[in-house]
């Protein structure tokens, strides 16, 4: 048995002449939720569409669950919820009908229980699903498309950019579902571009770039990538700093009654440095997903 | 199992109102068209309309064959609004695949233990009972109308000449419908492959009558499905040609060969 939730090994996709993605290795362990990123192109949708075999692969194999997706994926697919990017629905049913139909199709029971509670934290009544989902805002039919992915407790969630065109709260509500699932055990890979949410629920990030995997880590050693930022005022004038910096840190600014600096790795030897000057405050800034991300995204770091 | 068996029954469901309608209208037209021939049988106008004719059609058997209660209860089969209804039916009923690729709905569908066959499977099962269901309300108009609006001394077409209308004009349709899945499963929009389709029909349509207008035709007719449709044969008396079947069989089943492999491979 594999134990990996997903195992793509070697996937490259052309489009005539087009790359769209070039020998892809990646590996998700069971119970975590990846973050899948990049630009616009770079790949992302067509991996995930080749992980549900809607798009074959030029050269490489991927697994889920286990199972060759290509193959075998009648198996392993009923055991999977899949959010697609744009959610294509007969205007003329109604979400209820629609819940229902792909539920049918799944072929697992889904608890009405379940699918109540998905409803409530997503604030779709049961009113609304008997409306045609012609009549539905774009965010209604986003909604839908998480009820329809979640409503059968499936082991793995392969999501196309969920939270697009859910508001502010409605994104804690989805925030809130995937922590139940991933406390019943469930394996997420998600693809996203809101690099804040990221942060906050992924355990690790694959990034894709022209559609190569450019980085993939923990969120955490990704972060430690990137420098803090650190910001030292003075209660008086001061000249400008003689020496060079400590290593690991670099001067971004430097006034009569402060200074900016990035430091990257333990903050000591800059404090050491600084001793015998008129400190008033020191400000430090974690740095963030974006700052890393934004740097892979521009071509900067490799 | 249970998951093609809901593919199916969704597809039915939402072109059941169509396939209901046309039918109704089908068999209404057949119907009408036994009034039609009533009214002319009891003012004895066939015998007048075919001395009016100019000699040559006169001499056209097809077109004597024609000018009967029987001939005209049953052009129904061959009236180039019937065949086209029911060609344009097949058509949109085959190419629902691309529809739902066009929407991306099927994303949705492929991403649930459904294999891609049942999609084709689907579409088959669509296309055969919506052939037997508008050729079975034709029949049951034809024969309602026969039965009670013929007058007197007027011969009704034979239960063996209506059946044999019936299983070629449904072996036509079913090989348009083939065709038709075939182009629809490598379609991403339902209006390319219908539209391909609307003028490869009636291209072929065209042929063929033209053909059996201006004989030299004849040699490049063989490729319209119509072709193997001989409605005034059948209306003058001559047996149903298997050969007919065979061809139109064959059309239909390659079709449908072409549209599994296809579905198999495409990317959607």
């Amino acid at each position: 048995m594999d134990p990996a939730a997903i195992r793509i090994d070697g996937i490259t996709k052309r489009f005539g002449r087009i790359n769209a993605v070039k020998d892809l290795d990646l590996e998700v362990k069971p119970g975590e939720i990846l973050g899948f990123l990049g630009l616009n192109g770079s790949g992302k949708t067509t991996t995930i569409r080749i992980l549900l075999d809607l798009l074959r692969p030029t050269a490489g194999r991927a697994f889920l669950l286990g199972h060759d997706c290509q193959r075998e994926g009648i198996r392993v697919r009923s055991r999977i919820g899949y959010l697609p990017g744009a959610m294509g629905m007969y205007g003329d049913m109604t979400g209820e009908a629609l819940l229902g139909l792909l539920a049918r199709l799944q072929g697992r029971p889904v608890d009405p229980e379940r699918r109540r509670s998905l409803q409530e934290t997503l604030g779709l009544s049961t009113a609304d699903l008997s409306r045609r989902v012609r009549e539905y805002s774009g965010g209604m039919k986003r909604k839908l498309g998480l009820i329809q992915a979640f409503q059968s407790d499936p082991e793995l969630l392969i999501l196309d950019e969920p939270t697009e065109g859910l508001d502010p709260l409605m994104q804690e509500s989805f925030h809130a579902i995937l922590a139940q699932a991933r406390g019943r055990g469930a394996t997420v890979f998600m693809s996203s571009h809101v690099l804040s949410e990221v942060e906050r629920i992924c355990d690790r990030i694959a990034l894709l770039r022209e559609g190569r995997l450019a980085l993939c880590d923990s969120v955490e050693r990704v972060l430690r990538l990137a420098p803090r930022r650190v910001r030292v005022s003075f209660g008086s004038d001061v000249e400008p700093p003689s020496a060079a910096p400590p290593p690991g840190a670099r001067w971004t600014g430097i006034g009569p009654r402060a200074w900016s600096l990035e430091v990257e790795g333990p903050l000591g030897p800059v404090i050491a440095s600084l001793s015998g000057l008129p400190i008033l405050d020191i400000e430090v800034h974690e740095p963030r997903l974006d700052d890393v991300i934004r740097g892979y995204y521009l071509g900067v770091r490799s | 199992m249970k998951g093609p068996l809901t593919l199916i029954s969704h597809s039915a469901r939402r072109v059941r109102t169509l396939v209901l309608v046309m039918g109704l209208v089908l068999a209404s037209f057949q119907i009408v068209l036994n009034l039609v021939a009533a009214s002319i049988h009891r003012s004895n106008m066939f015998d007048q309309i075919g001395a009016l004719l100019p000699g040559f059609l006169q001499q056209m058997t097809s077109f004597v064959a024609i000018m009967s209660f029987a001939g005209v209860v049953c052009a129904g089969y061959f009236h180039p609004a019937v065949m086209g209804c029911l060609v344009g039916l097949m058509i949109a009923l085959a190419t629902e695949t691309a529809s739902e690729v066009e929407t991306g709905f099927i994303d949705l569908v492929l991403a649930r233990p459904v294999a891609r066959h049942w999609l084709v499977t689907r579409s088959i099962v669509l296309l055969a009972a919506a052939t037997l269901l508008l050729l079975g309300a034709m029949l049951l108009g034809t024969l309602t109308g026969v039965r009670w609006l013929a007058p007197e001394g007027a011969t009704g077409p034979t239960p063996r000449l209506l059946a044999s209308l019936a299983a070629n004009l449904g072996a036509l349709v079913l090989s348009w419908g083939a065709l038709a899945l075939a182009v629809g499963v490598i379609s991403r929009r339902r209006a390319v492959a219908g539209s391909i389709m609307g003028v490869a029909a009636f291209c072929a349509f065209l042929l063929d009558y033209l053909a059996r207008l201006w004989k030299p035709l004849g040699s490049i007719a063989w490729i319209s499905p119509f072709r193997y449709y001989s409605p005034m044969e059948l209306i003058m008396g001559q047996p149903l040609p298997t050969r007919h079947l065979w061809v139109l069989g064959g059309v239909t089943l390659s079709g449908f060969v072409i549209a599994y492999v296809l579905c198999a491979r495409r990317d959607v």
